[in-house]
């Protein structure tokens, strides 16, 4: 042990820098080496109490010349005429102070590279509970997120930040979900559920697949950190239906089996008062429309009245089978003078509901396929995620108008279900894009919806995984409310808002160089957020990585097709992975 | 008692003079003056024939070691007499440290390789005592005293001495370190005057200020007019000691008539041959070394390896106002006890 110590010096508190029981440097021996985000751990004595251990993490490093007082004394040393020695620096950035004595670690003490259970106390994994490991801390050993603080226990919600492309935002966002239920530490992990809108391609269609790039290594990776190198087991996949199709068809191209469509009828429309949906863009209090939008929700609700099994509805004595019917309907009763008190409200006048109608108008195209009464009804168009453990709506196809309605609507409807349902098991959300749905300035309903994730989500069992460009474009309350933050790549200008204040001077630089792959993750128990560069995806990112749903080497045996492998919570499920399977029941 | 020795029963009893150390004492370190020497012109080539010399082909050494020592008076001490007159009576001494240490040349590589760092009080008071301090101890010097010379000029050539024997150890230490990896062929560059210092092999003193004028007017001439590189032919220098010696420019900025002259010397003990040899080989080394007008006040005589060394010399005597305190505790803690 006192032979290993030895090994594990690195230097000595620097006494030409300030000592302080928050920051303090290290003079780094000439044989030894420190790299930011390394964890060193420096004990001293103290009078009359037991030994003050201090451990940090090294957020800077410099090296000098010593000796040199020119800048040209450069080519003077490396040519051996002038006599100077390298020095290098490390400042350390205190993350613990054990027990609980601040005092300054003192000049000449000598500082130790931590391992083993002195790192596990650094970064405070000796005081969790239960773990969730988020990747690779730069010393190639696990870095792990308090679950505590994940599933509401103690706090709530991830928000992750950073340049679309290279952040890999939406990749730590499902490893960060593949880590909370495989990791064994979630409670009630059978009754989680994760509900994922892919906004950016068919990237995520391939989830319940295996990459094909798994090999040998990669597992051990996933091994290293606890995990399975596995896809996701159970899946669920939504797509909007093909335009101009009438057998509700699934508009995706890459994958061919296994995707749902989904649409809400007309019934369904007006019963559940989804008309402000479609408006969901920034509402401003000035604009008059927004009180003939909720009259005519209300209107609808009342004299709608289901026609047929496929969801249109009569509606004031008048049929109507698609949304440009309704649309075309509600537009004539707005503005027809006589109806127009009953469906616009009194006192509204005529500029005002002409200001919906146009409104209202432009949301056909957007809307249209989305809101039917002509496509055959089936229980399997309904966006929910009870049946699998892992459901993703694909809204890549949908213009923003269209991604909107899905998000508020979806969300809407899951928060109230939870609500229903109580607190058994959690629903993760994960939305990318967070600040077109909840942009810092105005109100829309789906904000609404998303602010009440993020400040009660906590107990109603709903944890939002955010995430977007620019945190500084995010509603206010929501960031703050969010226990886990994570940032990648960010922009320069990003970089240097207050948003990012969490992060210290040097890992906002390196935020601005972050490679793809690299975050850093703050967690509240942790005063310096970490380092991590968590593994490529076991799940197949796309058609040509798809390695089939079961791959025979991870010791999956269950029966080919549903995604049941031992230790599956959803092992045991009625096969679902493609909804058409069976026959629908008409 | 002896010279040096601590009694148990009562401590040296001394005072630190509160008046800065530059006060007072700003005599010579040594005699400088040094007596009309003699000068023997017709060493290497006859006195008619001398022309400036330029560089030859030499074999550079394996390493070039440059040793050099600083020092500093601490603090002015006053140590009390014994007996009646203790509180009456008291002989000046002085609290200096001096270092000496030696760079490396080698290959692509410059460092300090060997450094010694003393601390001593110097007095000629008899019962003078080692001075335990919290930085350090002071060792006891005694200093003969001689009826000739100012007590403070004695002190301060005692110092000189002493330091001077700190160089000789770590330029010994330094090339036995090179030895051992194998590096024999090198040379060594004292700053100042050989001295004492001639029984060193392959060892070259080096002047970079000129107190007196050794040649005649005409030869004067031919030093002034030597080009960056070249060097006078080797002549004798006889005062209390012989050494041999010679004029060599390094490359500067063109100047005064002496601009950038220094003198190089070794032992005259030596085979003629070898100290020609000396000689060339100083022509190309140290002018390597000479440093650049705008970044060294005595460019370019004060060369790289030993303005670089004395910095870092000096740095290593730590403290002087730490050095200071700790001594007048000492002297505190010494009358309160005594």
């Amino acid at each position: 042990m006192q032979q290993n110590k030895q090994a594990n010096v690195v230097g000595m508190v620097a006494g030409t820098e300030d000592s302080t029981p928050l920051t303090f440097h290290v003079a780094v021996e000439r044989d030894a080496y420190l790299q930011l985000d390394d964890v060193v751990v420096t004990v001293r004595e103290v009078a009359g109490r037991e030994p003050v251990m201090t451990c940090g993490i090294v957020t800077q490093v410099t090296a000098r010349h010593e000796g040199a007082s020119f800048d040209s004394d450069v080519f003077l040393i490396s040519d051996g005429v002038l006599p100077a020695e390298v020095q290098e620096t490390a400042e350390i950035s205190t993350t613990r102070v054990e027990p609980e004595c601040y005092v300054p670690p003192r000049p000449g003490a000598l500082v130790l590279r931590a391992t083993g259970d002195e790192r596990a106390q650094a970064l405070y994994f000796d005081q969790m509970q239960r773990k969730v490991p988020v990747g690779m801390g730069r010393d190639g050993e696990p870095i792990y997120l308090n679950m505590e603080f994940l599933d509401g226990t103690r706090g709530a919600h991830v928000s992750i930040s950073g340049i679309s492309g290279v952040a890999t935002k939406t990749s730590f966002a499902l490893f960060l979900l593949h880590s909370i239920f495989r990791c064994g530490v979630l409670s009630n992990a059978h009754n989680s559920k994760a509900l994922v809108f892919s906004v950016k391609g068919e990237d995520l269609l391939f989830l319940d697949q295996i990459n094909t790039r798994v090999d040998a290594e990669l597992r051990g990776e996933y091994a290293r950190l606890g995990l399975p190198a596995e896809p996701f087991g159970s899946v669920g996949f939504f797509a909007p239906p093909t335009p101009g199709d009438l057998t509700g068809r699934p508009h995706v191209s890459g994958r061919t089996s296994g995707v749902g469509a989904f649409w809400w009828t007309l019934a369904e429309f007006c019963s559940q008062e989804l008309l402000p949906y479609v408006f969901a863009d920034a509402e401003d209090e000035r604009n008059q429309y927004t009180m003939v939008v909720h009259q005519v929700a209300n209107r609808l609700r009342r004299d709608a009245s289901a026609a047929g099994r496929d969801g249109a509805v009569n509606v004031d004595g008048k049929l109507c089978r698609t949304y440009e019917d309704l649309v075309e309907l509600i537009c004539d009763r707005v503005t027809d003078d006589e109806t127009r008190s009953v469906w616009a409200g009194p006192a509204i006048g005529a500029g005002t509901s002409n200001a919906f109608v146009r409104r209202l108008r432009s949301s056909q195209r957007a809307l249209g396929e989305l809101i039917r009464g002509d496509l055959p009804d089936t229980p399997t168009r309904k966006v929910s995620t009870e049946n699998h453990q892992v459901t993703v709506v694909d809204l890549h196809n949908l213009v923003e108008r269209a991604q909107r309605f899905v998000v508020g609507v979806v969300l809407a409807a899951e928060t109230a279900r939870k609500e229903k349902a109580g607190p058994g098991g959690l629903l993760f959300t994960m939305l990318d894009e967070l600040n077109k749905y909840a942009p810092r300035e105005g109100s829309s309903p789906i904000k609404e919806v998303l602010l009440d994730i993020a400040e009660r989500g906590r107990s109603l069992g709903v944890i939002l995984i955010g995430a977007q460009q620019t945190a500084s474009e995010v509603e206010r309350r929501i960031v703050s409310n969010s226990s886990v933050k994570i940032v990648g790549r960010l922009d320069a200008a990003e970089a240097s808002r207050p948003e990012y204040g969490f992060l210290p001077a040097s890992q906002r630089i390196r935020a601005t160089l972050a490679k793809p792959g690299a975050m850093f993750v703050s967690q509240p128990e942790i005063p310096v957020p970490l380092a991590v560069e968590f593994p490529f995806p076991a799940w197949a990112t796309r058609l040509s990585e798809a390695g089939g749903v079961l791959v025979g080497s991870t010791n999956g045996t269950g029966p080919r097709g549903n995604g049941a492998r031992p230790g599956d919570p959803f092992a045991g499920m009625p096969a679902s992975q493609d909804p058409f399977e069976d026959p629908p029941p008409f | 008692m002896s010279p040096g020795q601590t009694t148990t029963t009562s401590p040296m009893r001394f005072s630190v003079d509160g008046w800065d150390v530059g006060y007072g004492t700003a005599m010579e370190i040594e005699d400088l003056t040094e007596s009309r020497s003699e000068v023997h012109l017709d060493v290497e080539v006859p006195e008619s024939e001398w022309r400036p010399i330029g560089p030859t082909a030499v074999t550079a050494p394996d390493a070039v070691l440059f040793v050099d020592g600083v020092r500093r008076i601490d603090a002015r001490v006053w140590i009390n007499e014994i007996g009646g007159e203790a509180d009456t009576a008291a002989t000046m001494g002085i609290c200096a440290s001096y270092a000496a240490g030696v760079v490396c040349c080698h290959a692509d590589r410059a460092h300090v390789s060997e450094f010694k760092v003393r601390r001593g009080v110097f007095s000629t008071a008899p019962h003078a005592a080692d001075i335990p301090t919290s930085a350090g101890t002071y060792q006891a010097r005694h200093t003969e005293s001689r009826p000739e010379t100012p007590l403070p000029v004695a002190l301060s050539s005692e110092l000189q001495r002493r330091l001077a024997e700190v160089e000789v150890e770590t330029a010994v230490a330094a090339r036995d370190a090179l030895a051992d990896h194998g590096l024999q062929n090198d040379l060594l560059v004292i700053d100042g005057p050989l001295r004492d210092r001639s029984h060193l092999n392959r060892a070259v003193g080096y002047i970079k200020s000129h107190r007196s004028t050794y040649l005649p007017a005409q030869l004067n001439a031919l030093v002034a007019n030597l080009t960056p590189g070249q060097r006078t032919p080797v002549f004798l220098l006889g005062t209390s000691w012989e050494r041999r010696t010679w004029y060599l420019r390094l490359p500067c900025e063109p100047g005064a008539p002496w601009a950038g002259v220094v003198r190089v010397e070794a032992s005259a003990g030596r085979p003629l041959d070898e100290v020609i040899a000396l000689a060339n080989l100083t022509q190309t080394v140290l002018c390597r070394f000479a440093s650049a007008e705008y970044k060294d006040s005595r460019a370019p005589q004060n060369l790289y390896p030993i303005a670089g060394l004395e910095k870092d010399l000096r740095h290593k005597l730590g403290d002087q106002q730490i050095m200071y305190r700790a001594l007048r505790t000492a002297a505190m803690r010494n009358r309160l006890s005594g």
